[in-house]
């Protein structure tokens, strides 16, 4: 909400800015304005923007988070993993054995594991990042301690939302990832060419398949769009109505013309935006496992054809 | 007249709650009678609905979704 305490002086209503407040504080950070300006390769705009850097931070911590426990108990000589290791391993086996290996059959297991436990890591880390209010700390610290200048590296760090997977871009790379997926899973089992023979059931009268085949087409490409805006709406949704609830004390701030009746709402206001932060996490949590779930479900019946 | 969108979206809003609740509530209803009827099943019931109840959340976000953007571009 730093955003708007900034703007909330300048000329228009509070009631006029609100809409774009919310907008601005969940989308990336202005292609004008990116944080450090990169040149163009093959006209592919490369600046980094807030959620090409939130991408890279979230990738150090999940590669530290599980590389690092996981080769010290590969080094070490306990049968039993203990600590960061011993999380790792519950989560990892829970995963293996209720999404992978029910959907995949277990002649699979090991060949797709990998990509789905990168899935599922990579996206929860991506996620819950999006609900620590790091960058909206340090623009309070930047407006009432540094007064750093206004194109400051620091200050462009604070537009826009530090949730990636609230960007849909984002979450359209991991869906292609599973749409590629599905493809090579499909190609290995079967061969490339029956990977397509097999997308139509066998054994139907001819009329059929006129239909059939543009839908399984349709459906071939409808598939990987759900879970990109699956993903992205349930963040950026969730976000929006938490903004929304808390934007109240400035909207009735200013429709009474007293900050008491600001302040009287806050009462409701905080404790429904401490509720909807609560579900926020059940939602992380849940739209990770569903990502990971249906991509092992896409991937097992590339590989499993039973119509 | 011309912000006759905003009824559009609005009612659109409440029709896909109304859809979203009658099928989940089916779901559920479903499931906790099954597991009612054969509590050792109760994992493998779970599983079963898990998918289901996740694909229809995903239509309903969907239509939310299109429902924001006739909102916000006119």
């Amino acid at each position: 909400m730093s955003s708007a305490v900034e703007s909330g002086t300048n000329a228009g209503s509070v009631m006029a800015q609100v809409g774009d407040n919310i907008i601005h504080h969940v989308s990336n950070s202005s292609v004008d304005h990116p944080l450090i300006h990169l040149p163009k390769i093959f006209g592919i705009d490369m600046s980094i923007t807030k959620h090409v850097l939130m991408l890279w931070i979230v990738a150090v911590i999940v590669s530290v988070t599980v590389i690092i426990p996981i080769r010290r108990y590969l080094r070490g000589s306990k049968v039993v993993p203990s600590g960061m290791a011993n999380l790792i391993e519950t989560v990892i086996v829970f995963i293996r054995d209720t999404i992978v290996r029910p959907n995949v059959g277990p002649r699979w297991v090991n060949t797709w594991s990998p990509l789905i436990f990168t899935l599922f890591f990579f996206i929860f880390f991506a996620n819950a990042i999006g609900m620590i209010p790091i960058f909206d700390v340090l623009g309070l610290a930047d407006r009432f301690v540094f007064h750093t200048d206004s194109h400051s590296f620091l200050n462009q760090l604070l537009h826009g939302g530090t949730t990636a997977t609230g960007n849909y871009n984002v979450t359209a790379g991991l869906a292609f990832i599973t749409f590629f997926s599905i493809m090579i899973a499909g190609t290995l089992a079967h061969g490339f060419i029956k990977h397509w023979i097999n997308l139509v059931p066998h054994g139907l009268a001819w009329p059929v398949y006129i239909i059939l085949i543009p839908i399984e087409i349709i459906g071939l490409f409808v598939k990987p769009f759900a879970l990109t805006m699956r993903l992205a709406a349930n963040m950026t949704g969730g976000h929006i109505a938490l903004l929304a609830i808390l934007s109240f004390m400035a909207i009735f701030g200013e429709m009474f013309h007293s900050v008491a009746a600001g302040m009287g709402v806050a009462i409701i206001s905080v404790p429904m935006a401490a509720a909807i932060s609560g579900l926020e996490i059940i939602v992380i949590l849940v739209q990770a496992y569903v990502f990971t779930l249906l991509s092992a479900v896409f991937i097992g019946m590339a590989i499993n054809v039973h119509h | 007249m011309e912000n006759l969108h905003y009824f559009g979206a609005a009612i659109g809003l409440g029709m896909i709650v109304i859809g979203a609740g009658l099928g989940i509530s089916k779901f559920t209803a479903a499931a906790a009678e099954s597991i009612a009827r054969q509590p050792e099943a109760a994992d493998k019931i779970t599983g079963a609905v898990n998918l289901p109840l996740f694909l229809l959340e995903g239509v309903a976000i969907l239509a939310e979704v299109f429902v924001l953007l006739i909102v916000l571009m006119k």
